[in-house]
């Protein structure tokens, strides 16, 4: 959601329904960036492993050949540095094979897939944002600027929003059929969305937790959400499986 | 009062899991066209949707996931026109040189500036001996001193094809640091452009001082016109970003920038094909002997005017079909 500490693109679609998309920052972008530098780093490598084996050992059948294989790599070598970015980019969807990992895209500032203009150029400014070294200007532009843009983005009109992966199940996981379901659903009052929100969290949550946190933080919800009468909640709260499926059942609603 | 959340999120669900697995075909394209209107109408309702979960269930991870769907699948619907291979054809036959007419007046202040580090560099050689120590690189000092040009033994070193890929890229990261360099209020681009300007003057000079003018000519002239109006094309497409950030007009800065920062980037990427040819005639005729001082320069020539002559007709009827059209 949008805050003060999280920066959004606002899209007005035609549907007259406005999408906050959550934008990236400098972290995620100096990791995707990391992923691609190594992707590179290695190509490099193998390329001058390939080539060092092509020119020294087997230089007599290769000979003619070498000439061509330092043409390739003085090519392959421009071509990683300056048309891996665009290419992928343009052909991945505004993604990077390391955006992609993080989860990353670039888009214009209306929401709308990069085209090769925008990404040439957001890329070829990478020469003057990685001045003096290692992105310090792009870093201070990604700083400076409300939507964590670097020049590059300035000048081509593009950002980088964050995609991020929702747990749709836990509002549909089935609650288990006992006698304190029927003391949910006969529970008064039902519960807002903040609540039942604050309750899925907790359920998704128990796995990782502490037994003695499960335990309090779970008698807690049910003293502030159960509405239960004294007895009840003495049976409701007998065993910590009992209390789970209780304030699932609260959660759900009267089904 | 709307539904409890789950009970919401339960009975919608389906739809916005299929209209995920529509998303999922059509990147990987293989979305078949009747169901593209299935696509359509998936999107309409996760938007209604999404406009009910902002009304109800604000902030919550179900308003979250929905607006990142309909993020996505509007992003697949509203997409402006591809670029295709034919666009690359038309960019070529009418667009790039239609731009570079446009900007004509950029890149003949670019020149200005070239031209002005060329006279610098060989006025203060000429005129001060002691001059090219600071201007001219050490290593072509020496080559110079002893009367041979350094570029002589670039073949004895290297194979053409590998001289001439080394001389391209090194040649496309040089303008495309001038075109970037733009950003910096355009001294970037003024500083190399000037900067390149002085030590083509610089060298050239020296030689000539020595009495090597003709030998220098004759590396020159066969890649010469073509490879600096390249750069001082480069050059005007930065520029243009330093004038736009000066005085962005009537527009904010950003979307100045943006909207003229499309020009600029088109002569750039116009630029970058004829200067990897051009390093083919760089390190295959200029160096050596091989071919006579008279046919290189006829060759330089040649391609320097093919190449304006290209750059200033090329699309011309076009551009006038286009704008009566409008």
């Amino acid at each position: 959601m949008a805050s003060a500490s999280s920066p959004s693109l606002d899209v007005a679609t035609p549907e007259r329904v406005s999408l906050t998309l959550p934008v990236a920052g400098i972290g995620y972008r100096c990791l995707a960036w990391l992923v691609d530098a190594t992707i590179l780093f290695f190509f490099w490598v193998i390329a001058y492993f390939v080539f060092s084996v092509l020119v020294s050992d087997v230089l007599g059948l290769l000979q003619g050949l070498s000439g061509l294989v330092q043409t390739l790599l003085a090519v392959g070598i421009f071509a990683t540095q300056w048309m891996y970015w665009t290419l992928s980019e343009v052909f991945l969807h505004g993604q990077t094979p390391g955006k992609r990992l993080l989860g990353i895209r670039v888009v214009r500032m209306d929401g709308s897939p990069v085209g090769l203009y925008e990404s040439a150029m957001r890329n070829l400014l990478r020469a003057v944002d990685f001045l003096p070294a290692f992105y310090a200007t792009g870093s201070i532009s990604m700083l400076f600027t409300k939507q964590h843009r670097r020049l590059g983005d300035l000048l081509a009109g593009t950002l980088l929003v964050r995609e991020e992966l929702f747990n749709l199940d836990k509002y549909t996981a089935p609650a288990p059929a006992s006698p304190e379901t029927a003391a949910a659903s006969g529970a008064p009052g039902r519960l807002a969305s903040e609540e039942v929100e604050l309750i899925l969290a907790y359920l998704e949550r128990t796995p990782w937790l502490e037994p003695d946190a499960r335990r309090r933080l779970g008698l807690g919800l049910v003293e502030r959400f159960g509405g239960l009468a004294e007895a009840e909640r003495a049976t409701v709260t007998a065993s910590q499986e009992s209390l789970e499926g209780f304030l699932r059942a609260r959660a759900q609603g009267a089904r | 009062m709307a539904a409890p959340l789950p009970v919401f999120v339960g009975k919608r669900r389906p739809d916005w899991e299929s209209l995920q697995g529509l998303l999922a075909r059509q990147r990987a394209g293989t979305l078949r066209l009747e169901e593209l209107r299935t696509l359509d109408t998936l999107y309409r309702r996760a938007a209604a949707d999404l406009a009910h979960a902002q009304t109800f269930y604000p902030g919550t991870d179900a308003h979250r996931f929905l607006n990142q769907l309909c993020g996505q699948a509007y992003a697949v619907i509203y997409q402006p026109p591809r670029d295709r291979w034919t666009a690359v054809k038309d960019f070529y036959r009418r667009d790039f040189p239609a731009t570079l007419r446009a900007e004509g007046r950029f890149v003949a202040v670019s020149a200005a500036f070239f031209i002005l580090g060329l006279l610098l560099g060989s006025l203060v050689v000429l005129l001060e001996p002691r001059g090219a120590e600071l201007l001219v690189p050490e290593g072509v000092r020496s080559y110079v001193a002893q009367g041979r040009m350094w570029t002589d033994d670039i073949l004895s070193v290297a194979p053409p094809n590998a001289v001439a890929s080394g001389i391209a890229t090194n040649n496309l990261t040089v303008i495309i640091f001038t075109f970037a360099s733009g950003i910096l209020f355009g001294l970037g681009t003024v500083f190399t452009l000037v900067n390149n300007g002085v030590q083509i003057g610089a060298i050239t000079a020296l030689c000539a001082r020595e009495g090597m003018a003709v030998q220098m000519l004759d590396f020159i002239s066969a890649h010469g016109p073509v490879e600096l109006s390249i750069i001082v094309i480069a050059g005007g497409a930065g520029l243009i970003l330093g004038q736009v950030l000066i005085d962005p007009g009537e527009l904010p800065r950003g979307q100045a920038l943006t909207l003229r920062g499309r020009s600029a980037v088109k002569l750039v990427l116009g630029c970058a094909p004829f200067l990897a040819c051009i390093a083919i005639v760089e390190g295959f005729i200029s160096p050596g002997s091989l071919f006579p001082t008279a046919v290189k320069a006829a060759l330089g020539l040649a391609l320097g005017g093919l190449f304006w002559s290209y750059l200033l007709r090329a699309g011309r009827t076009y551009s006038a079909a286009a704008t009566s059209l409008r």
